[in-house]
């Protein structure tokens, strides 16, 4: 096996700045050296590097005993990267895209998520992988799958927004004894305004916190992944107005940081959600009742949502551009909430 | 306790398998049978549910089970009994009153009567219970087989399958990982299970698929068949490769016939005929009256305290209405300071 450290993951400890995608290979490779039991498993993980890259270098160093390419088989390598950790190991399964996560969903949702609850004992195991539009992947390559994980109790689902948070959410839900659905969307992996110089020394970003990735008072605009930028451009654009929104990213969207939202709308009165994910059973619906039943009496205006259209991704760019939530979308609303 | 599998010197090659096991093995082959007789009772009383009702004994399956490493401190082999739960998991240390406990939702079952089922998971007896789909468990085991070999440990699983299991494809994707992977892993099937579309009758042919060798466990001598399994555990431990096994049949309308000529092979080569036979029967019947006893006095499970465990590190919330009765009226809520005004 190689002793080398590819400059992929060791980009930090050079203090060079860092994509989301390096953010995650760094992450794991961080894990991977700092505890033996993590292992990963795939498709093409290893010899190949990943679809993405993201274990490039792995495998020479590591060996093929913690990098496991599998036969094309999403249930059965979970199935059994649950038996791995049955047995104390802590797998890192690799969806080559996480619309393949679905031949998955019986085992992570009659299996794993239930291991704890059934005496099984602990259940460490991440399911991570590319998600998300914007590259005109069409229906098969571009789907955001969190809803269909989050109605069931037992798992963690994290969405990180930048390579800091990505970096940290990786390494705590590698450590975490949960099961943990970790998307990474594909249009953050090699952003040129998603870069940046991440901290030498080992952190984590503790799962179920969110942050306040902009301070404001006129309204609260929730939002994860992709979104957050958006939201961010949207924010840029309401100041030329003197509205001053807050934009708060969940990062971890299982459990809900509903602490933070409630804050945030306590303070402005006025809550939007937005998220690529389309809209009947997103997640602001949820965020909605909840709201409704903890912070009704600091609602000045209804709960609005900008999200994707009910239909399967599309692939012509011109509709996918129509699917998608856009910058105008959120602006529209935020100044529909505004003067409500 | 550390159960050395038949493999080891001493039980290899040896006319009989010893004394100590042979009455080990007539001990678990009663309980199986005492046990399956009370569930049934059990169930007709409605303690338990129905479904549970039968465990399809079949003595050979003790055996096999038998034949493996069983250890208490978790460094021993892993068995997933299947429908086959009472056999190997006495073979494996699991004891009638859990057995009990499990079917009848007691809170001192191992799930705390969250699950039930025909099997639990005890890692450190190397248990693991069933968990959805037929031929989950051949995907989860190979994972577990996977771990032992990444560790270089002497350890290796063994699944106890239905026949439905050739016509899962979650079976299948099992078998083909285990066998890329050269998992240290037994899978037996059971010719006699519940057969749906039967893509695959082929066992053998399927077994040299996906690079796993085969057998075919009939009628024969309850010796022989540890022998089976002990040389597929070696394989298995050395790297050199997973094994399928094919339980032949059994008959429905004698379905002790096995069991019955289990004892008799005891006592045509083992010797233990007569009182001693007797007294083996009679201490496997007061271990599962004993359970049965104990069961009454075994508490139902408190809901608050055994639906939290579902994270680790957080509990689900329960219904508002649980937490603060409401007052008649409107729920009283804080109000919003006068700082709050728009």
């Amino acid at each position: 096996m190689s002793t080398e450290v590819p400059a992929h993951v060791s980009r930090s400890r050079a203090a060079e700045p860092v994509t989301l995608l390096e953010a995650i290979s760094e992450a794991l490779w961080e894990e991977m050296e700092r505890d033996e039991r993590v292992i990963l498993m795939g498709e093409d993980i290893g010899a190949y590097g990943g679809a993405f890259k993201v274990t490039r270098g792995f495998l020479d160093h590591f060996g093929a005993g913690r990098v496991i390419d599998t036969p094309i088989s999403e249930g059965g390598f979970t199935g059994a990267a649950a038996g791995a950790a049955h047995m104390g190991l802590r797998p890192v399964v690799e969806m080559q895209f996480m619309d393949f996560i679905s031949p998955a969903y019986d085992v992570l949702t009659n299996y794993v998520a239930t291991s704890l609850y059934r005496g099984a004992g602990p259940m460490p195991l991440v399911v991570r992988g590319p998600v998300g539009g914007g590259s005109r992947g069409g229906p098969f390559h571009s789907q955001n799958v969190e809803m269909a994980f989050f109605h069931t109790p037992g798992l963690k689902i994290v969405y990180p927004s930048n390579p800091r948070d990505a970096k940290g959410l990786l390494k705590a839900a590698i450590r975490d004894d949960n099961p943990v659905i970790f998307e990474e969307h594909k249009g953050l992996y090699r952003a040129p305004g998603c870069r940046e110089v991440l901290p030498r020394q080992d952190y984590v970003v503790p799962l179920g916190v969110a942050r306040t990735a902009l301070e404001g008072d006129d309204l609260t605009i929730v939002t994860y992944g992709l979104m957050v930028h958006r939201s961010l451009e949207a924010a840029a654009e309401l100041a030329r107005d003197g509205i001053r929104p807050e934009v708060v990213d969940l990062r971890t969207l299982l459990p809900l940081d509903e602490d933070a939202i409630a804050a945030s709308v306590r303070k402005t009165g006025k809550l939007l959600i937005v998220h690529e994910d389309t809209r009947t059973g997103g997640i602001a619906g949820e965020i909605a009742i909840r709201m409704n039943e903890c912070a009704f009496e600091w609602l000045d205006g209804p709960i609005l949502r900008v999200t994707a259209i009910d239909s399967p991704v599309p692939f012509s760019g011109v509709l996918e551009d129509y699917f998608l939530p856009s910058v105008e979308d959120i602006v529209t609303a935020a100044r529909y909430l505004v003067k409500y | 306790m550390t159960r050395e599998p038949a493999s080891v010197p001493g039980f290899a090659g040896i006319a009989g398998p010893g004394r100590e096991l042979a009455e080990d093995l007539v001990f678990h082959a009663f309980q199986a049978r005492f046990l399956e007789d009370r569930v049934r009772t059990l169930s007709t009383a409605g303690e338990v549910d129905p479904c549970w009702s039968s465990f399809t004994v079949d003595v050979r399956a003790m055996v096999m089970a038998r034949a493996m490493r069983s250890t208490a401190d978790g460094s021993g082999d892993l068995c997933y009994p299947g429908g086959h739960a009472p056999g190997p998991a006495l073979a494996f240390g699991a004891t009638p009153l859990e057995f009990l406990r499990h079917m009848a939702s007691r809170s001192t079952s191992p799930g705390g009567a969250r699950e039930g089922g025909l099997s639990w998971t005890d890692t450190r007896r190397g248990l693991i219970g069933w968990g959805g789909r037929s031929g989950r468990m051949t995907q989860v085991l190979a994972g577990a087989a996977l771990a032992f070999r990444r560790r270089e440990e002497n350890r290796a699983a063994l699944a106890f399958e239905g026949r439905d299991a050739l016509d899962s494809g979650g079976w299948h994707e099992g078998m083909n990982l285990a066998g890329a992977v050269r998992a240290p892993l037994i899978v037996v099937v059971d010719a006699e299970g519940s057969d749906f579309a039967s893509p695959a009758s082929d066992a053998r042919a399927v077994a040299g698929g996906y690079g796993f060798a085969f057998d075919t466990i009939g009628q024969d001598p309850f010796e022989d068949l540890m022998r089976t399994v002990a040389a597929a555990r070696r394989r298995a431990v050395e790297g050199t490769g997973p094994t399928l096994l094919q339980l032949g049949p059994r008959s429905d309308s004698q379905p002790w016939a096995l069991h019955d000529g289990f004892l008799e092979s005891a006592a045509d080569q083992w010797g233990l005929a007569g009182p001693r036979l007797e007294r083996i029967e009679r201490a496997a019947r007061a271990g599962v009256d004993h359970a049965v006893a104990r069961l009454d006095q075994e508490p139902s499970p408190d809901p608050p305290d055994a639906l939290v465990r579902v994270l680790t590190d957080a509990e689900p919330q329960s219904p508002w209405t649980r937490r603060d009765p409401p007052a008649p009226g409107p729920p009283e809520m804080s109000r919003p300071g006068t700082a709050h005004v728009h």
